[in-house]
């Protein structure tokens, strides 16, 4: 995610010469970023197929937007966009990369789809990527690497500052549900209906550092956290957290990692706005004290969201009060409409909000094709086609 | 009658099938060793199995038997050919035409060089053609079973699976051609060396036609469940094979249209889960083991320097489209490469077209068809590991790390 990287102009810290902290670089605030991770499946039976490496060599022949790059193993391939402040920009370069993409795609004939889980692959078959982070990755967790052929979107949202960083982490924890629900695209695993909106978390979960951050609000106390797991010898990067949401210091970003990829750009870039959108309505109002009470409800939420999306129950951990997430998601809209203006992000949050009220999920839609055909096969060629916008 | 008439006579007079079932435990035995102990295929193991129990060498499977077995031996190239054409798909030559081009190309050139070869010798030209279209071929039992045995996926095994169909199709299309021009300088009748090939031909799809077809329409009514599609493929495949024989088609022609077809006419992908299984993999041990026990070793012996020089010919006809056409087709100069030495497996269906040509026309005759035996002797025990060298460097095979 290099483009993302906007300055590295922070004035240098006391911290710095210890050699040990991380320099919470400066970027522009409400800054946005996308990654995608993206399945590559073969046209005869739709199962994820190795493309990875060529795909990645036939687009890099010429000039293309965004970035391409190699994951953990071969049946998987990221996207990147560079950094936009507008939502139309993004939209617009996710479109571009999708449409890149998948011409090379063609020309091998591979398809390329959404999704946060391939529906019926297997694990045992998936081949590893042939780098050495990611052959030490497959030591070190085993079946847990493999079965971790998932896959997510990420948001970055840029920050001038690590505490302002920080902030965001905690105060972001709210709406983790609503991004799980808004992306929420695994309902199938291994050949099964999980029941399940987004199973994709039930595999992040079971890594040891997944989670949350630690609830530290000032950047040189995250920076005395990072220091002692390294001490311990628990973690050499932030890339060994696998937390739901991540300061990235060497952008200068929050990191937004619950989505699943959802089955269209489109709904990618929306999500990317509401995630701006609510991080301008996070720092500018600064609506809530943060106390680590706050984060009670947390994994309640988290899970009631995966598992039944916006049927889901939501915790107000404010005033501890219960609702559907779908009226959760409804008032914060109305909450947000004047940042939305501000940031010229209504179109994709009406869209949303649309799509909270009919309960429109890419899980649902799913479902319903799976109904059809009865084939797992068939509802991987139907992503395919959605995520090429032909249905 | 003695008092012991319930026992048997000594010495026992075994059936056959149990040679068979020795065969087969023999097969799955070498086939482990080697791929245990030396990581090479396991149908190399089939062949010298086959080979071993075979009338060449110990003659525990007497000739009676392997022809006995020959339905076995159709049904399994049934099998084979109707898989692989199953995995070439139509669509990718619209979308990536280089592809269509390297396959034309890289038949004609190995065409090219082995008829040239054959030509500097002094052969005739219609038995040489012969022999250089038998070349074109590339095996497709050899690409399919190693492909499958290493579980390979990628662009190697994928474009190494789409040239290896064409190239049959093109070889048995031309070599219906020859049949043609055999005939006109055997009998010369116009009108029989038009009706053949065209009969051949023609027939061939519109009996690939109707049985993808009919298989498409059984998939839909018998639902998605796994093993239901699979008997059911495995039963039109093998009613596909018995009308093409009693029909006097072409059994290689059928086959592989109708795994062709049922892609290409496969609208609402009913066809997507199907996968022979454990069947398929008995098949394709059968089809190897008895391919081991029909070699003619002495036959091929005598000829293995011109043996050689067509296999060497051909890999390079072979070898020089593919990687002209490399980089416009999407593909780099190393998988390019892969792809040009996965394609080295001679076909036995080579064996076969040398019997008819011979049959046809016996100044093709023992000389010629030893020299193609020797090339398919080659390139049938070198094949296997061609591929799966080709698979493993391209990262392909589930086995590369």
């Amino acid at each position: 995610m290099e483009p993302l990287v906007e300055s590295g102009n922070a004035p240098p810290t006391a911290a710095d010469t210890a050699g040990e902290t991380l320099e919470f670089k400066q970027s522009a605030p409400l800054s946005m970023g996308v990654e995608l991770e993206l399945q590559l499946v073969e046209t005869r039976g739709c199962d994820l197929t190795r493309a990875a490496s060529d795909l990645i060599e036939l687009v890099e022949r010429r000039p293309h937007p965004g970035e391409v790059k190699p994951e953990i193993t071969e049946s998987m391939i990221e996207v990147a966009t560079g950094v936009h402040h507008r939502y139309d920009a993004l939209a617009a370069e996710l479109a571009a990369i999708r449409d890149a993409l998948g011409a090379a795609a063609e020309r091998l004939n591979v398809l390329v789809c959404g999704g946060g889980a391939h529906p019926f692959q297997h694990w045992p078959e998936r081949q590893i990527y042939d780098r050495p982070r990611f052959r030490h990755l497959s030591d070190l967790y085993g079946y847990l690497a493999k079965q971790f052929t998932v896959f997510g979107q990420h948001i970055h949202i840029g920050c001038p500052h690590g505490d302002d960083a920080l902030y965001l982490v905690h105060a972001l924890a709210r709406y983790v549900p609503h991004f799980v629900a808004f992306a929420a695209s695994s309902p199938y695993s291994q050949g099964t209906d999980t029941q399940f909106e987004s199973a994709r978390l039930n595999a992040v979960s079971a890594f040891p550092l997944s989670g949350r951050a630690p609830f530290v609000l000032r950047w040189s106390e995250f920076n005395e956290y990072f220091a002692k797991m390294r001490r311990l010898g628990i973690v050499e990067s932030m890339k060994d957290f696998y937390w739901d949401i991540r300061p990235k210091p060497e952008f200068g970003t929050v990191e937004i990692r619950v989505c699943d990829t959802p089955l269209t750009a489109e709904r990618a870039g929306a999500i990317a706005a509401y995630a701006q959108t609510i991080a301008r309505y996070l720092l500018i109002e600064r609506p809530v004290q943060l106390t680590e009470d706050l984060l009670l409800t947390y994994s309640y939420n988290r899970f009631q969201s995966c598992r039944f999306a916006f049927d889901g129950d939501f915790i107000d951990p404010v005033s501890q009060k219960h609702s559907s997430l779908r009226d959760e998601i409804a008032a914060t809209m109305e909450r947000l409409e004047p940042h939305a203006r501000e940031l010229e992000t209504e179109e994709p949050l009406a869209a949303l909000a649309a799509v909270a009220r009919e309960n429109a999920s890419d899980a649902r839609w799913m479902r319903s094709r799976y109904q059809l055909t009865g084939s797992l096969h068939d509802l991987v060629w139907q992503q395919c086609r959605r995520w090429r916008g032909e249905v | 009658m003695t008092d012991f008439f319930f026992l048997p006579g000594w010495p026992l007079a075994m059936p056959q099938l149990f040679w068979l079932g020795v065969l087969l435990l023999a097969a799955t035995a070498l086939g482990e060793l080697l791929d245990r102990w030396l990581r090479l295929p396991r149908i190399l193991g089939y062949v010298i199995a086959g080979a071993l129990l075979g009338p060449e060498v110990t003659g525990l499977l007497t000739e009676g038997a392997v022809q006995g077995l020959g339905p076995f031996l159709d049904v399994a190239m049934g099998i084979v050919l109707f898989e692989l054409g199953s995995r070439v798909d139509l669509r990718w030559l619209r979308r990536n035409p280089w592809l269509l081009l390297t396959s034309v190309l890289e038949s004609a050139l190995a065409f090219g060089a082995v008829y040239a070869i054959l030509a500097v010798v002094g052969t005739k030209p219609l038995v040489a053609a012969a022999a250089a279209t038998i070349a074109v071929a590339t095996s497709p039992a050899v690409v399919l079973a190693v492909s499958k045995e290493m579980r390979a996926q990628g662009q190697v095994t994928e474009r190494l699976q789409l040239l290896t169909a064409l190239n049959s199709v093109y070889s048995f299309v031309a070599f219906a051609m020859l049949f043609a021009w055999l005939h006109l300088e055997a009998r010369g009748s116009i009108g029989l060396v038009a009706m053949h090939p065209l009969y051949l031909v023609l027939g061939s799809i519109a009996l690939a036609a109707v049985a993808a077809v009919v298989l498409l329409a059984a998939l839909e009514r018998l639902g998605p469940r796994g093993d239901v599609q699979t008997i059911s493929a495995l039963g039109v495949v093998v009613v596909a094979v018995a009308v093409a024989m009693a029909l006097k088609l072409s059994v290689v022609m059928t086959l592989l249209g109708m795994g062709i077809l049922t892609r290409a006419l496969d609208r609402n992908r009913r066809f997507l889960a199907v996968s022979f299984g454990y069947v398929g993999q008995l098949f394709i041990m059968m089809l190897f083991a008895l391919t081991g026990a029909a070699l003619r070793l002495d036959l091929a012996a005598t000829a293995l320097a011109a043996g050689l020089g067509i296999a060497a010919a051909r890999a390079l006809g072979k070898a020089v489209p593919v990687l002209a056409l490399a980089k416009p087709s999407g593909l780099s100069y190393r998988k390019a490469s892969l792809v040009s030495v996965g394609l080295l497996p001679m076909s036995g269906v080579a064996v076969v077209m040398a019997h008819e040509a011979a049959s046809i026309w016996p100044s093709f005759g023992p000389q010629l068809g030893a020299v193609v035996l020797a090339a398919v002797l080659i390139l049938e025990l070198l094949g296997p590991l061609a591929v799966q060298f080709a698979l493993r460097r391209a990262g392909d095979a589930a086995d590369a790390e």
